[in-house]
């Protein structure tokens, strides 16, 4: 996943790749994100978090959409 | 659950936490002759380990000669998202890595980056475990149930 300047840069960048656009995140969801999913990854009794862990960690910044769906 | 397969998740344990101490405590992921030194370990026995390691999705190896790529959210390798954080440098393989090296941290850090479209430097500051500065947005181009398909792009 990429940091855009704005909504524009990600539409140029997806037709240029003739991709369609994909899912948008501010910021803060992204570090929200990123620190519910990484903060004990270096502890030694790190675990993988079960798929409805997960399933709540993206729930709980908003991510719930059908992009977001981790069961197929 | 034979007993070598039970020595071998021992093994991948003990690398797990060897990788992920040396890659948070200096900058760098160490690849497996390190590793094997370190551990006192074979290195076709570390080698086994990271390819559990990664199978489990725990970390990724590099697709050509089975080095880790990233220990993520630690990058190997040098890329276009680099983390200053508690006076050593990281990289991320992408943003939502970068953000997660301060967070795997938990340290303060800057994080520069691009635009992915144009290349205009761009820069995030987390601090006292928020993010306190930043500018533009993230763009996740594959959804969530196939980021694993390809963890190269998403």
């Amino acid at each position: 996943m990429l940091l855009f300047r704005d909504e524009e840069h990600v539409d140029r960048w997806c037709a240029a790749r003739d991709l369609p656009r994909g899912a948008i995140l501010t910021l803060e969801q992204t570090w929200r994100l990123a620190d519910g999913w990484y903060r004990n990854k270096v502890k030694s009794d790190w675990r993988r978090h079960t798929l409805e862990e997960t399933e709540s960690l993206l729930g709980s910044i908003g991510l719930t959409d059908p992009f977001w769906n981790l069961r197929g | 659950m034979t007993e070598h397969e039970t020595d071998l998740d021992a093994i991948a344990r003990d690398v797990r936490i060897h990788v992920f101490n040396e890659a948070a405590t200096t900058g760098r992921v160490p690849q497996a002759p390190a590793i094997a030194q370190a551990l006192g370990r074979s290195e076709a026995d570390v080698r086994a380990a990271l390819h559990t390691l990664a199978a489990a999705k725990v970390l990724i190896l590099a697709p050509n000669d089975g080095n880790i790529w990233a220990a993520n959210p630690f990058c190997a390798v040098p890329s276009g998202f680099r983390v200053a954080a508690a006076g050593k440098h990281y990289w991320g393989i992408c943003i939502w890595d970068a953000l997660g090296v301060a967070a795997a941290l938990g340290s303060d850090a800057v994080i520069t980056a691009s635009c992915g479209d144009c290349g205009t430097s761009m820069s995030l500051e987390v601090r006292d475990g928020q993010l306190s500065r930043g500018e533009g947005i993230v763009h996740f181009a594959i959804p969530a149930h196939h980021w694993w398909d390809n963890i190269g792009f998403t």
